[in-house]
């Protein structure tokens, strides 16, 4: 079951600086929503707020309902939250196979006594995570990769090892911090396509942030646009691009980089 | 598919070999080649425990020393108590974890020099404190037990009897370890070495991984405790040494960090080089043990275990760089492979500062 988010009056000071005033977004389950605005917005941290790194100095933040605002980013993974990372930390000594299998931690039952008694408990689960990886990775067309030492794939591969991980922990929502980043052109459509399937064959909820507006228009149901912290706008991505603060927020400088993209 | 099953078959025939070397050896060697072969059990066990901490979870631990003599007194006091061996072996094991994970509970919020301090201080506290309480430790002179001699019914000398109760010992714990450090728990571990955001987001706390992997590595500390005894059948304030914790941390990192046949391999180099090197100049043991040590971190940064890799890359060639699909013929397409390069972005800073 896809995850409803509400995001209520969120802000966050470091010190004295305001990186993030009083935010608020409601996202119906099942939502495709981009969140949009130049570099040093606070995407990044909105984000960190909604998946626990960061702790909102003020607002409430309501996965189905239940406050996690103040709740620990371990838990939320059993909360049925996934993120992605802007810059992909991945473990580049272990296979592709062993980083997406950690994306099944939160659901894999049993402690430290049964994993190293082997229990047929353990075992099983175990199978059962490396078939849905399997899946996940021939889904994100990297089948090949699978055994193959995560340093030896490129950037844009990462991203999409990345996503498999996230995808793994079963999520309901799922959060995607500049998934296109640095991708090619060939990549950005196959990751469009990627979404796209997801959307048919999971019942998820999605946050993109990106500056690729091709991607953005392509792919999500609204965006919600943050410039220096705060709520800009908030429309279909058709109306962000028309929208003359939105504009003058990126100095029209990185919407139109992308648009031609 | 031929070469995995090939690598499979060869795998298992080498540890079949092994076993049997590991079970006829002490038939067939002297009283000092036993000792040896034992105290590389031992210390095979030590060093299990500091490689969880350590090389897999990637937490400083200067302090293992002290939950080696921990062990040791226990068993020596069970011992001498003529407590039933079993029992005295799952106190060495329980007791230790226990001290461990206090300590750990405190410290694993530290990271780096603040985490090693606390470390260094375990032995350093611990060896007065076995000078103090001497009716329990035998003070400065240690404690001299005689126990775990050889049944009659096994037909055995004592050194061998002895041998294979290590042994035994060593192997439950090597298999535990492993399988621990290949699932759920082994991904979290090394997930909190290379990435606390990253372990957050996926539901696996740093905290808490950094306690268990400190409570088995002091679980393991004081069952080596327990196997020393057996072999030395004598315990001082000497075993505690904090440069025996620094000589472990070594030998570690000369076997091969988060590797179980790391372990084994610096195992065996903490308990060979100073023999080897005493009967090449007795009066230089110190010395060629250090240039040893230079040699191997030099030529194999990663670890004794990765010279057959390292063998195999200087023969072989170069190693792959930018692995695509076209590596493998059934996939579609090698088009999406192209590395555009990361671009930086003012928020380089993030992952660390959201730890
Ligand atoms: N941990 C932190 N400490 C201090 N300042 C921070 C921290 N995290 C983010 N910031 C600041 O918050 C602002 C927004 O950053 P970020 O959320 O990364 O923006 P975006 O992702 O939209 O590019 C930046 O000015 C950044 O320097
Ligand atoms: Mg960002």
């Amino acid at each position: 079951m896809a995850a409803e988010l509400s995001v209520r009056d969120v802000s966050l000071h470091f010190g004295g600086v305001n990186v993030l005033e009083k935010i608020s977004i409601d996202i119906t389950a099942g939502q495709v929503v981009g969140l949009v605005g130049p570099n040093g917005a606070g995407k990044t941290s909105l984000f960190n707020c909604i998946s626990g790194h960061y702790q909102p100095s003020s607002g409430s933040i309501l996965l189905d309902g239940i406050e996690t605002a103040h709740a620990p980013a371990s838990r939320m993974a059993s909360l049925g939250l996934a993120r992605t990372f802007q810059h992909p930390a991945l473990r580049l000594d272990a296979t592709v196979l062993e980083n997406v299998m950690l994306g099944a931690h939160s659901w894999l039952p049993g402690g430290p006594m049964s994993w190293s008694l082997r229990l047929p408990a353990t075992g099983r689960a175990e199978r059962e995570a490396r078939g849905e990886a399997l899946a996940l990775l021939d889904r994100a067309g990297l089948a090949w990769a699978a055994n193959v030492p995560a340093d030896e794939l490129s950037h844009g591969l990462h991203k999409g090892v990345e996503l498999c991980r996230a995808l793994l922990s079963r999520p309901r929502l799922l959060l995607l911090d500049e998934p296109a980043a640095g991708l090619s052109h060939g990549e950005v459509e196959k990751f469009i396509e990627t979404i796209r399937g997801l959307r048919i064959d999971f019942d998820l909820t999605v946050v993109i942030v990106e500056h690729h507006m091709g991607l953005i228009s392509a792919l999500t149901d609204r965006v919600v646009i943050l410039d220096h912290g705060a709520k800009l706008m908030e429309g279909t991505a058709a109306e962000a691009q028309s929208d003359p603060r939105v504009v003058e927020a990126y100095l029209g400088k990185e919407v139109t980089d992308d648009e031609s993209a | 598919m031929d070469k995995i099953f090939a690598n499979r078959w060869l795998r298992l025939a080498a540890l079949a070999v092994f076993a049997v070397l590991l079970i006829v050896a002490p038939l067939v060697s002297s009283r000092f080649i036993n000792y040896q072969l034992s105290m590389i059990a031992v210390f095979a066990v030590a060093l299990l425990g500091l490689n969880i901490v350590m090389g897999y979870t990637g937490q400083v631990s200067l302090g293992q020393s002290a939950f080696l003599g921990l062990g040791a007194y226990i068993a020596a006091y069970g011992v001498r108590n003529e407590w039933n061996l079993v029992l005295v072996l799952l106190l060495c094991a329980i007791i230790p974890a226990a001290v461990g994970m206090l300590v750990a509970l405190a410290a694993a919020r530290l990271r780096g020099l603040a985490l090693a301090m606390i470390t260094i201080a375990l032995p350093i506290i611990g060896i007065p404190l076995a000078r103090r309480f001497s009716e329990f430790t035998g003070g400065s002179q240690g404690t001299t037990v005689s126990f775990l001699g050889a049944p009659d019914w096994s037909g055995l000398a004592n050194d061998q009897w002895q041998y294979y109760v290590v042994l035994t010992i060593a192997v439950v714990a090597f298999v535990l370890a492993r399988n621990l450090v290949r699932g759920r728990v082994g991904r979290a571990f090394a997930i909190v070495k290379e990435n606390e955001s990253v372990a957050l987001a996926m539901g696996v706390s740093p905290y808490r991984y950094k306690v268990l992997a400190f409570t088995i590595s002091s679980l393991l500390g004081g069952v080596a405790g327990f196997m020393y005894l057996a072999i030395v059948q004598f315990t001082s304030p000497e075993t505690m040494n904090f440069f025996t914790s620094i000589n472990l941390v070594a030998a570690m990192v000369i076997g091969g960090s988060a590797s179980i046949v790391g372990t084994i391999l610096g195992a065996i180099y903490y308990v060979l080089v100073p023999v080897v090197a005493g009967q090449v100049n007795s009066s230089r043991t110190a010395l060629i043990s250090g240039a040893i040590l230079l040699a191997v971190l030099f030529l194999l940064p990663r670890g004794l275990v990765s010279l057959p890799r390292r063998m195999s890359l200087l023969i072989g060639g170069t190693r792959r760089r930018g692995a695509s699909p076209r590596d493998d013929q059934n996939s579609p397409d090698g088009a999406s492979t192209a590395d555009p390069g990361t671009p930086e972005t003012p928020t380089a800073h993030e992952e660390r500062q959201a730890r």
